[in-house]
Formats: C-alpha cells, sequence, structure tokens
C-alpha cells in the first residue's frame, strides 16, 4: 500500500554568513560577507504508512526541526521530494495545511493575548469546522487534556505545561489525520511530560491519528514509537524499529555480582573461560562483567560463576535506549562525537 | 481498529464552483473575526488608544496649519490655486488612510515575523499569508486620516465651487482604494525584501518621507522628480493624478483614469516578489 508519507533524497541547503569580530570586522562584513552553504538536512528518505507513530530522533542541530518544517509546508527543500497524502506540502500549502496538525514545543500557535477559549473559536473559523464536530472534539480534548480550568485564561498568563496541552488540542480541533510533533515535551516538568504521552497514546489509538514526533527525550520514543528515525548531521543513520537498534549496536548486558569471597578479575575471567564477555576490574567482592546478548546467554554466565563461587547478589542491567542511541553516535565518522555529546547534554536535561 | 482503506490519500483541493464562491466570504469571515479579536485586545489598553488617537489629530493639523500658513502669503502655486492643492491634499489622505489601517504590518514584518520566526505559523495555517500579516493587526489611526481627509476634501471642493457628478462620486472611492494599492504595492516590495536580506533594511523610512511629494501639484516639480514619481515610485498616482480628475485640466483626465490599472499592477508586481520571497523563508533553528 502506499504510504501515507513518502520523502525522497530531501535535501536542505541553508546560506550561513560568517561574522567578524570587532567594529572593522562589521565594516567589512558589509563590503565582503563571508557566506558558507551549510547542509542541513542530506539525502533523507523514509516512508510512513497511516496510522504509525515514529519517533524521528537526532542531536540538536541534527536536521530534525528542518525535516518537520519541509513537511508542514514551512520550508521549500533545497532538492528532493515530499509527498503527504498525494500533496506536496510547500506547492499545496494552503490546500494542505487543512489536513495536518502541527505542534512546535517551541512556540505556541494560539494568539497570546486570547483566551485560550477564543483562540479555538478563531481555528474553527480558519479550518472551517462544523459546529457539532468542534464541539465532539472540543469536549474530547477538555477530557483528555483537562482543560477545563484555564479555559478562559489569555495564553500568555499559562504556564508551559497548560499551554502544551492547549496546544495540543488547538492542533487536533480541525480533526486531522496527520501530527507533526517538534520537541512536544521540551521544558516539561515530569508529571506535564507524563500527561502529554498519555494523551498522544490516546489520540493515536482512539483516532488514529498518524504522528511523526521529534524529541530530545528519549523516554517519549520508548512509551509511544515502536519504530525511529535516527538522523546526524542531516543524514539519516537509523530507520527501523528499536528492537532491532538494540540487536544492531549490540545490546550490551551488564552484570553485577557480589562474592561472599574475595576474588581477582583474572580468576574470575578463569571462570567464564572461552565465553566473549569482559570482566572490568572489582575491589574483590563486587564485580562487573559486560556482554553482548547476541554473543552470550546471561543464563550461562550466571551459571558459570554460580557453579564455581559463593554468590551473594546478582543484578542485571540492560542498556538503556539512550546508551544505545549514544553508541550509534559514535559509530559515525569523527564529527558525529561532538553530536553525541549534544546529545548527552539534552538526555541529562 | 480503523478503517484504513484511503488513508493515504488526502483530499485534493476542492475546484468546485461552489467551493471558489464559498471561498471568499470564508477569507472575509476570517478577517472579520481577527479584526474583532484585534479591536478586543485593543480596548484593553484604552489609554494607549485615546493617546494614540490624539497624537495623530495633532500631527494632522500640524500639516494643515503649515498648508494654510503658507498660502496665506501667496495665493497660488505655479498656477495651481489654494483649493486646488487644499483639495489634492484632502484626497491624498483617502489611501493614505486605508493603507494605514494594515500597513503598519508590512512595516514591522522583517522584525517581527522573519527574525522571530513567526512567519512559521502563518504559512502553517490554511489562509493566503500575506493576507494573514496584513490583517494580524489594524492601524486605527488610519479612520482619523479618512474623516479628515473627506473634510478638507469637501470644504476645499466647496470653496473651489466644484460640482461632482454621478460618474464622479463613482471614480472618487474607486481611485481612492486603486491609490491604497498603489502604496500597498510598494511598501509590500520593500517588505518582501527581508525575505533575501535577512539585516533589517532602513528602506521603508526614506520612501514613506518621499509620500509627501505626493501631496503637492507634480507640475512644481522638477521634470525628473516628475518621471521619478509617475514611472519609478508611482506615487504621482496616490494623490495628483486621481485628484486632478475632479480638480485639474483636461490634460490629467487620461492619466487619472490609469490609476485603477496602476494600482493592480503595482501590487501585483509587489505579490509576485512576495511569493518568491517566501520560498526564501528559512525560519529560525530551534
Amino acid at each position: 500500500m502506499e504510504p501515507l508519507i513518502r520523502v525522497e533524497n530531501l535535501c536542505k541547503d541553508y546560506q550561513v554568513t560568517r561574522r567578524r569580530e570587532g567594529v572593522w570586522g562589521g565594516v567589512v562584513d558589509l563590503v565582503k560577507p563571508r557566506r558558507e552553504i551549510l547542509r542541513a538536512v542530506d539525502d533523507v528518505s523514509f516512508e510512513i504508512p497511516a496510522g504509525e507513530m515514529v519517533g524521528y530522533i537526532g542531536a540538536n542541530g541534527a536536521g530534525k526541526s528542518t525535516t518537520i518544517k519541509m513537511l508542514t509546508g514551512i520550508l521549500t527543500p533545497t532538492s528532493g521530494h515530499v509527498s503527504v497524502g498525494g500533496l506536496v506540502p510547500w506547492r499545496d500549502r494552503t490546500h494542505y495545511t487543512r489536513h495536518i496538525g502541527a505542534v512546535f514545543g517551541q512556540r505556541t500557535q494560539l494568539w497570546w493575548d486570547l483566551a485560550v477559549i477564543e483562540s479555538f473559536h478563531l481555528l474553527r473559523k480558519i479550518y472551517e469546522v462544523e459546529e457539532g464536530a468542534y464541539r465532539k472534539q472540543l469536549d474530547l480534548f477538555r477530557e483528555l487534556l483537562g482543560l477545563d480550568e484555564f479555559l478562559h485564561q489569555p495564553v500568555r498568563k499559562l504556564s508551559l505545561g497548560q499551554r502544551m496541552r492547549c496546544d495540543l488540542a488547538a492542533a487536533l480541533l480541525h480533526g486531522p489525520r496527520l501530527l507533526f510533533l517538534d520537541e512536544p515535551t521540551i521544558g516539561l516538568d515530569v508529571v506535564a511530560k507524563e500527561s502529554v504521552r498519555v494523551f498522544l497514546r490516546e489520540i493515536r489509538d482512539q483516532l488514529g491519528v498518524t504522528v511523526l514526533l521529534t524529541t530530545h527525550d528519549l523516554g517519549d520514543i520508548q512509551q509511544l514509537c515502536r519504530r525511529i528515525v535516527i538522523i546526524d548531521h542531516g543524514k539519516v543513520i537509523f530507520d527501523g524499529e528499536i528492537d532491532e537498534l538494540r540487536s544492531r549496536v549490540g545490546d550490551r548486558i551488564k552484570l553485577t555480582i557480589e562474592l561472599r569471597e574475595a576474588a581477582t578479575s583474572a580468576s574470575l575471567a578463569d571462570v567464564t573461560g572461552t565465553m566473549p564477555v569482559i570482566w572490568r576490574a572489582g575491589d574483590g567482592l563486587v564485580h562487573e562483567v559486560e556482554f553482548s546478548r547476541r554473543d552470550v546467554r546471561s543464563a550461562e554466565v550466571i551459571r558459570a560463576v554460580v557453579n564455581d563461587r559463593p554468590v551473594h547478589d546478582l543484578r542485571i542491567e540492560e542498556q538503556d535506549i539512550e546508551e544505545i542511541v549514544r553508541g550509534i553516535y559514535r559509530r559515525g565518522d569523527a564529527k558525529a562525537t561532538d553530536a553525541a555529546d549534544e546529545g548527552q547534554e539534552a538526555g541529562d536535561a | 481498529m480503523h478503517d484504513r482503506s484511503g488513508d493515504n490519500i488526502l483530499p485534493r483541493r476542492d475546484t468546485s464552483w461552489g467551493r471558489r464562491l464559498r471561498e471568499p466570504r470564508r477569507q472575509g469571515a476570517i478577517i472579520a473575526a481577527y479584526f474583532a479579536q484585534f479591536l478586543k485586545s485593543r480596548m484593553s489598553y484604552r489609554v494607549d488608544f485615546v493617546i494614540d488617537l490624539t497624537a495623530n489629530l495633532f500631527s494632522l493639523g500640524v500639516q494643515l496649519t503649515v498648508l494654510t500658513v503658507l498660502f496665506g502669503k501667496i495665493d497660488a502655486l505655479r498656477g495651481w490655486s489654494y483649493e486646488q492643492v487644499l483639495f489634492i491634499y484632502g484626497f491624498s489622505l483617502l489611501p493614505l488612510g486605508l493603507f494605514n489601517l494594515v500597513g503598519v504590518n508590512l512595516y514591522n514584518f522583517s522584525e517581527q515575523y522573519i527574525i522571530e520566526g513567526n512567519f512559521d505559523r502563518v504559512l502553517l495555517r490554511p489562509v493566503n499569508s500575506l493576507a494573514q500579516v496584513m490583517f494580524s493587526s489594524f492601524g486605527i489611526n488610519g479612520l482619523n486620516e479618512l474623516v479628515l481627509g473627506s473634510a478638507v476634501m469637501i470644504y476645499a471642493g466647496g470653496r473651489y465651487g466644484l460640482s461632482f457628478s454621478a460618474v464622479d462620486i463613482m471614480l472618487l472611492p474607486v481611485f481612492a482604494v486603486s491609490a491604497a494599492l498603489i502604496f500597498a504595492g510598494v511598501f509590500l516590495g520593500l517588505t518582501s525584501v527581508s525575505f533575501w536580506f535577512e539585516d533589517r533594511m532602513g528602506l521603508a523610512p526614506p520612501v514613506y518621507n518621499v509620500i509627501r511629494f505626493s501631496r503637492y501639484p507634480l507640475t512644481i516639480f522638477h521634470p525628473l522628480v516628475r518621471a521619478l514619481l509617475t514611472f519609478v515610485l508611482p506615487f504621482a498616482w496616490v494623490a495628483f493624478y486621481p485628484a486632478a480628475w475632479f480638480i485639474g485640466g483636461e490634460e490629467f483626465r487620461l492619466l487619472a483614469l490609469l490609476t485603477p490599472l496602476v494600482g493592480i499592477l503595482t501590487f501585483t508586481l509587489a505579490y509576485v516578489v512576495w511569493t518568491r520571497g517566501s520560498r526564501r523563508y528559512t525560519s529560525t533553528g530551534s
């Protein structure tokens, strides 16, 4: 079946002017600006079938937002092709945007000075939503998002979490089949984040909306998407299911063993013999051993140790998705290392 | 489960006549709604509103006094009488007022929409992008100019002994709107330049000053200035030519009738530049 979203060899170049320092530099800039072409999105291709919720992830400046902006018709690509339900976003913009919803976490789509409900009324007019359908949607969102407490407040007075909930409702009032989300949980606290995630799951299951979601927060991805597309320096470096990503990177497992009697790592290495595992230096009682699930089963490692040594306690840790993604970045070229650092910072935030 | 048949295709644009006829009504309703919301939020800053109005009336009064004082000393300006000049001045306020109602958005466009990246939001909505920008706020002061302009024209026309035929009365609003389109076109063109050069271009204020030239009989200027105002910055058509239809000689009548054409041409040209510029919009990084 034809996918709902089809992206082919999409590229976007930006022209950036490098400014020189100081006053004299400013004068020189005026006469002879230093211009450079920066390729923000580089030959990106992917397809998304209807009804799927896909995570589009990458470090800061990897090209996530630029891609979303091309898919929503805001930016015109330098080259390449996009077809969403048979429409070209930037070419059919005024018609196309009737059928999509978009939320940009960094910037509200609502009118700053208007009460939330008035913004909704305006949107109803703009999208020509019939009264009955509008009521139904609004009632649903009021319930799912708990909008009632601030429906009559001006947008500028809302907290970030409240604003985000309103933005989500606003993006869906006209019943779009497609929703683009750019960092929908950015800056939100744990509770607000959770309510956004619950809502997104709800609309995916209840309304069958197709969602493309960019995020820094891999927690979002883990809870919402089965499939992810990872982009780095404008290029797609992974496209597939999260499970596949795990197995491709090696799916590292870390086993922490607490012994009853002190032992050296070397002696423990003898215990596991030829198994492809790595023993980390321990302090005598506590030792760590790492291996890949692909190479050896945890049960085998545990059995080997328990049969030979008195074990007090065991703990198994799987790599979380964040580490996996970091691993993917590291495998890229040397340039990718700073991207990985940024990703780490974002992950910590 | 949802029925997914046909989920992969979005409906095409409805090009039926019913739709085409309904479309202007929809756009009109949206603009009306924008206006209502604007008034609502504007009224919440009531003192601002009153001060603005007063200041504007004051500045118009000053201009009028200058004109009166000038003609107190000389009663004609290169063959143009006080009443004629005053009439042209009065007419010039009509398109200016109309333009100022929405022109303020073009003035702030570069900073508000391009540098701050708010154009994203405009492009996300299924409404013509220029209409959204132009009608996002309104310069209510424009109404003062419309009222004052009409008053001046009636006064000057009365003193001049002008009589309006039915055709004249029909042409007056057509000329005023066409002339406003010229303003809109010129400033839209300047605004669109900011899609190419993100640094703020200081072009609009000097051009705005040139408007002053349009308030006097064109024949008092050097031929070079006349040519400039007729062909390059067509401000001669925002007041002098159309006003001359009513109070000028026969030689200006044909030129006056060209006003709507010049208006449509200027605006269309600027709109093409705007459309091409929109495609170069780069948004802001985030």
